[in-house]
């Protein structure tokens, strides 16, 4: 999902730019780009980056703009779905609080800290089940977790084909 | 309901006591008949040959020894399990000790009983201890086929 907003209007009238002398300022461009974390969010991204502000490069000679007023910002909004509830299923007889903490920076430092500082007695996490290669190479949440949390951390890893024979 | 299989690995470390005893308070207290766990407790012994290692010529004549030594042990240790359990009021529960590597052990172990979650204590090796000699807690956290819950025992606080 992304939505690109219409560069605003330089002269009443919609009259078209040919001929016209060039801005005094050079036009700038206020962009909001949604993104998940799929990849067509970030294919969005990188095409919004590579095709919206290129006229502005060679409109203004590739000097930076005099000032911060009159440079184009590009936002970056990234929405999280409330958890809320997906905690309700567990049983009539089962009394949880729930909390959401949405935070900013490296995964698996942040799940630590947060542990550390809630302070959690159980901290658990899911598993990708990367082979040991990519595991090695991308780094894994829960490893990580398992080796810096001070309180016991449980992996929970999805049902594989292999199951119970 | 059918419960669901909980494998406890220990070895002799207050580690893994601390695991067990931690598992049971959080788990199977305070009324141990609720739980939704059936509990199995195994101690993985290492055999005379793997305790022996390559000692040499007559190494053959210790190993008697060293057997008996090693099934004392794992009594010993299988009696402390029994008495942590008895002492949180966990009267069914599974004590087993299987000779071999306890990486091995505790994966088969999970898959004899189609446990669906493995326990083990920590041993708190910093990065270059665990290179070397080997986490049995990082194996199976890998290998393992069900969830696995890694318990530490906390530094002491200075």
């Amino acid at each position: 999902m992304d939505a690109a907003r219409h560069p605003p209007e330089t002269s009443g009238g919609g009259a078209s730019a040919e001929g016209a002398e060039p801005a005094a300022e050079p036009e700038k461009l206020n962009v909001l780009v949604g993104i998940d974390e799929s990849d067509g969010s970030f294919y969005a991204l990188r095409w919004a980056l590579d095709h919206l502000f290129t006229n502005l490069a060679t409109a203004s000679g590739a000097e930076p703009p005099p000032n911060q007023l009159h440079s184009s910002l590009i936002t970056l909004v990234n929405v999280q779905p409330l958890f809320q509830p997906f905690i309700y299923p567990a049983g009539p007889s089962i009394y949880i609080k729930a909390e959401t903490l949405i935070l900013q920076g490296d995964p698996k430092e942040k799940i630590c800290e947060a542990a550390e500082q809630l302070p959690a007695d159980l901290v658990v996490v899911g598993s990708r089940g990367l082979g040991t290669i990519k595991r090695a190479l991308l780094g894994s949440v829960s490893n990580y977790c398992a080796h810096h949390i001070h309180c016991p951390v449980l992996i929970v890893k999805p049902p594989t084909k292999l199951g119970h024979e | 309901m059918e419960k669901s299989v909980m494998v406890v690995g220990i070895d002799e470390s207050e580690h893994s006591f601390y695991a067990l005893h931690w598992t049971l308070q959080h788990f199977f207290s305070p009324s141990p008949e609720y739980s939704p766990f059936k509990l199995v407790i195994v101690h993985s012994k290492p055999s005379a040959a793997m305790a022996v290692g390559i000692i040499g010529p007559g190494s053959a004549d210790v190993i008697p020894y060293v057997e008996s030594d090693l099934k004392k042990m794992a009594s010993r240790v299988l009696e402390k399990a029994k008495e942590i359990c008895t002492a949180k009021l966990v009267h069914d529960v599974k004590l087993e000790v299987v000779e071999g590597d306890p990486r091995n052990v505790l994966c088969e172990t999970v898959e004899r009983h189609h446990a669906s979650v493995l326990v083990v204590g920590s041993h708190g090796y910093g990065a270059i201890k665990r290179a070397v000699l080997g986490s049995v807690s990082d194996y199976c956290a890998h290998h393992a086929h069900c969830s696995v819950m890694i318990v530490k025992k906390p530094k002491a606080k200075n």
